[in-house]
């Protein structure tokens, strides 16, 4: 929202330099200058609940991310005044004033809603009767914050974070008008990527999936421990991004994120048939034979759902524990029998 | 020299065997690893089984530790404190004032009365002492001086930078966005006497909460009453308002010897803010004026 | 063989062959390649762990380390067929040629010839592993004697001639999971998985602590043995730890009268 009418302080400035240079604050902008207030890191305080409550916005970040051209009052539309009453939950599904540039129509989040509703993370069956333990099914901001921008570029071939200038460059020699070439820039090369790094994701799964109380309550293995045992796991805890992660096996092919199913429905990507297809998706494993899909990813080493595991871990579990133990032992008795080097219960002649 | 020789062999040697002892217990989770977790995640589970949901709530509050959470752009890294449900990012930690003997016990986030107040006077509490706006001085005293002191170490520390820095984003078109409220000091009264300064609320008063609190488990409830009202002295029962300061007639804080820029002391006094406050008296609920003494004492 | 002399004399001090260069040179190509392999591994294994990204960033990231290791372990699992070559050829040459040439070659006396190689374990060893817990726990005064090779030397020896084997092949599984799915089922990709991280954590955790406190931090040992370098023992090192081996090979030079008494790790015992 700032940098929106960023360009227009700088026109007025040029305009009117000496009569307004000081009356032209970067910050109030919005109608009701909610920043006024908002700015302060320490405006907070704690709710009924114990729940520490946080209304401080930092405008650089919020300016980081696709939301930036979005009032306040876009999502939370129940504010009309200042000081307000405790705001009302926003729902993304709403209408906001942005109006989405292909369709001319006011952008809203509700495609994804209804794409969310029908997955395994939906709130109602097959049937439309609601699933159990209903609370544990997840809203938009159970698993995003504000989003950010992560733009990527290409510079003499080489593929690096960031935007390049030398592009945006190119841009502005048409689109001259304010941050237009800046955001269009960002939003389109932010998708040529994830979003998130994959361990963002990773831990925003684990947020529930972890959870021993949740999992129990749904009789879910622990998939993120295991995850976190494969190649896949390690890797990206050492910082690839060319691994897959969560969403890169479970979105429903040729789906958003939003879509992922339980393993037993058969459009799942993880459904039985369709997991050789799904590993080797474009950039994965594209060589792979057809008994790829045969390895056993989330394994728990649980003694009926994995045997070979199992007993393969107790064996080598149990033949470091002794070899080592044995040695350990040894070299230990060993420097208790330099310390007291003539000491002996029987004493042998020569 | 042979008996010296002969002593750091023996050390040595004791030494070595410390070595395998440690060895030994630096292996065992390598080598069994597996059951740490699953003990791990079934001792939370008995944590969670069968309590109220209140004491549950407890449990999880005590239990719960700060932590942050990171998101990586490729570009650039942002750490911050991680709130749970929280939307908007927050993007740097914040120094926790030490050295108040009021956040001792009423912490850093103490009013919680007026649903329309509660988190502008938490955000004030963010760079004012407690004792700014509850201590003032009584009829008939001289004013108090104020000064900023570090919220880590409870010093005296020249204006913050960051005051300026806020100054200059209002002179620049350019997208700079300062940081308001984190200065990582406090504005807190003192007295200045004999040409030397010091603080309403010096390391004497501090020292003096501390052994409360260290042996509160052992006083009766009368002595506990007897020791908070002597720990309350000088609390009033009329703090300073928010038009004492927020005019641009005669303001309780001296604005300017306390660092503060023109043109942000004059946002502060003059336009928008007094205007806010003005236009939405109806919310000024007056009974919220009560004592500090009863504020968050609970 | 018979470019080494058993016994040399330098500075007036008396040492005793072991190692050819032949050998030394396997040896530092081998644990060059177990530290490539350990430091460009064990970040994956324990990739949660704070000091796994540092160091794995360092040996290359998650680009260049994989690379590191796969190279490292070619060499290694080429050293392990060439070792394997090597003493085929040092037992028919040497063993079976010996007893050709004495006309005794038969296929009794060649098994008997096979489990007599210096790093086959034995009966000895057996006995010997009895004496040392004997003498450890101070049940008697007389420290173990051994011959050539010791039985914790054999372990030493085994570790890797063990380990590699199973390491190797599970980690060529791994390296080339696509290509081999072709022809095996996928499950077999999870037990290489588990024998390769865990055959891995027990050689790690033996060369560390055992294996080098047999070369390096036994107090007689320490800073370093340096026969690895050499190829000679000292006659300190070789009392200590060879000693049916000492008094053999002083007795075949006609040595008899310079033979000192048995010592333990450079403390004199009295009997």
């Amino acid at each position: 929202m700032i940098r929106r009418y960023s360009h227009i302080f700088g026109a007025s400035l040029v305009a009117i330099v000496s009569l307004t240079l000081y009356s032209a604050p970067v910050v109030a902008d919005d109608e009701l200058d909610c920043i006024m207030c908002h700015k302060y890191r320490g405006l907070s305080r704690i709710d009924e609940d114990g729940e520490f409550r946080l209304f401080y916005i930092n405008q650089e970040l919020f300016n980081s991310g696709p939301h930036r051209r979005n009032q306040c009052k876009d999502c939370h539309n129940d504010i009309d005044r200042i000081p307000h009453k405790p705001a009302v939950k926003v729902d993304c599904a709403q209408q906001c004033h942005i109006v989405e540039p292909s369709g001319e129509k006011r952008f809203t989040h509700e495609s994804i809603a209804e794409t969310l509703a029908r997955s395994a993370h939906g709130k109602l069956d097959a049937e439309g009767n609601p699933k159990p333990f209903q609370e544990d099914y997840p809203d938009c901001k159970d698993c995003h914050d504000q989003p950010f921008y992560r733009p990527v570029s290409v510079d003499k071939g080489t593929i690096h974070p960031g935007v390049s200038e030398r592009a945006v460059t190119r841009c502005k020699s048409c689109h001259k008008n304010g941050d237009f070439a800046e955001d269009f820039y960002e939003h389109v090369t932010s998708r040529l990527r994830k979003t998130r790094f994959p361990m963002e994701t990773i831990e925003n799964c684990a947020k529930c999936h972890q959870d021993p109380e949740f999992r129990e309550r749904h009789e879910l293995d622990d998939v993120v421990t295991s995850y976190k045992q494969t190649f896949h796991g390690k890797l990206i805890a050492l910082g690839s991004e060319k691994t897959a992660d969560c969403l890169d096996c479970h979105v429903v092919a040729g789906e958003n994120t939003h879509l992922i199913e339980s393993q037993s429905e058969p459009a799942s990507a993880v459904y039985k048939t369709n997991v050789p297809a799904t590993c080797g998706t474009e950039g994965c494993h594209t060589q792979a034979g057809p008994y790829l899909a045969g390895f056993q990813t989330h394994v728990t080493y649980d003694r009926e759902k994995y045997p070979m595991q199992f007993y393969m871990l107790i064996f080598f579990k149990g033949l470091i524990a002794v070899v080592l133990y044995f040695f350990l032992a040894l070299i230990f008795f060993e420097l208790l029998r330099r310390l007291f080097p003539n000491f002996t219960f029987i004493r042998e002649k020569r | 020299m042979n008996l010296f020789k002969r002593i750091v062999f023996k050390l040595y040697v004791l030494i070595l065997m410390g070595f395998t002892v440690w060895y030994g217990m630096f292996m065992y989770p390598l080598i069994f690893g597996f059951e740490g977790k699953e003990e791990a995640a079934l001792s939370l589970q008995e944590l969670g089984d069968g309590v109220a949901a209140d004491e549950e709530m407890f449990a999880r509050l005590i239990e719960e530790q700060e932590h942050t959470s990171r998101t990586d752009l490729g570009f650039k890294v942002i750490e911050q404190p991680y709130i749970e449900g929280r939307f908007h990012h927050i993007g740097f930690s914040v120094q926790k004032d030490q050295t108040s003997m009021c956040v001792r016990c009423h912490g850093n986030i103490p009013h919680d009365k007026s649903v329309e107040l509660r988190s502008f006077m938490n955000m004030h509490a963010f760079y004012l002492a407690c004792e700014t706006c509850h201590m003032p001085p009584e009829e008939g005293q001289p004013d108090h001086e104020f000064r900023w002191y570090d919220k880590d170490s409870g010093k005296l520390v020249p204006n913050p930078r960051a005051l300026h820095d806020i100054e200059e984003s209002y002179r620049t078109a350019a997208r700079i966005y300062p940081t308001y409220g984190n200065y990582g000091a406090k504005i807190a009264p003192g007295i200045e006497e004999n040409g030397s300064f010091r603080l309403l609320h010096g390391k004497k008063d501090m020292l003096f909460v501390e052994r409360y609190i260290s042996e509160q488990g052992r006083l009766t409830p009368e002595k506990k009453s007897q020791m908070e009202r002597v720990i309350h002295r000088g609390v009033s029962e009329k703090p300073i308002e928010c038009k004492y300061c927020h005019n641009d007639q005669d303001q309780f804080l001296p604005f300017a010897k306390l660092g503060y820029p023109p043109q942000w002391t004059t946002e502060l006094t003059n336009s928008s803010v007094v205007g806010m406050i003005e236009k939405y008296k109806e919310f000024y609920i007056p009974s919220f004026l009560t004592p500090g003494i009863d504020e968050g004492a609970d | 063989m018979s470019r080494y002399e058993p016994i040399i004399y330098k500075d007036g001090k008396r040492y005793f062959y072991r190692f050819s260069v032949h050998q030394r040179v396997q040896h530092v190509i081998l644990f060059s390649m177990v530290l490539l392999l350990a430091i460009t591994g064990f970040p994956l294994r324990h990739a949660e762990e704070p000091w796994a990204k540092p160091l794995y960033d360092f040996m290359g990231g998650t680009d260049l380390a994989p690379l590191i290791h796969r190279a490292a372990g070619t060499v290694l699992l080429g050293l392990f067929v060439y070792h394997t070559i090597y003493w085929i050829v040092l037992f028919i040459r040497n063993d079976l040629g010996q007893l050709k040439a004495h006309g005794q070659l038969n296929f009794k006396t060649g098994i008997k010839a096979f489990f007599s190689q210096e790093m086959v374990p034995n009966m000895r060893d057996f006995h010997d592993i009895v004496d040392a817990w004997k003498y450890l726990l101070y049940f008697t005064n007389r420290p173990p004697r051994h011959e050539r090779m010791s039985w914790r030397e054999k372990f030493d020896y085994f570790a890797p001639y063990w380990g590699v084997p199973i390491l190797g092949p599970a980690g060529v599984l791994l390296w080339w999971h696509d290509e081999v799915t072709h022809f095996i089922p996928g499950i077999v990709l999870n037990a290489a998985y588990i024998m390769h991280t865990d055959e891995a954590l027990l050689a790690v955790l033996f060369l560390f602590f055992v294996h080098w406190y047999n070369v390096h931090y036994a107090p007689e040992k320490f800073p370093a043995a340096t026969v690895w370098l050499t190829g000679y023992l000292t006659e300190d090192e070789m009392i200590h730890e060879h000693y049916s081996e000492y008094l053999r090979v002083m007795t075949e030079h006609g040595l008899e009268d310079e033979i000192r008494p048995q010592h333990f790790g450079g403390q004199e015992y009295e009997l």
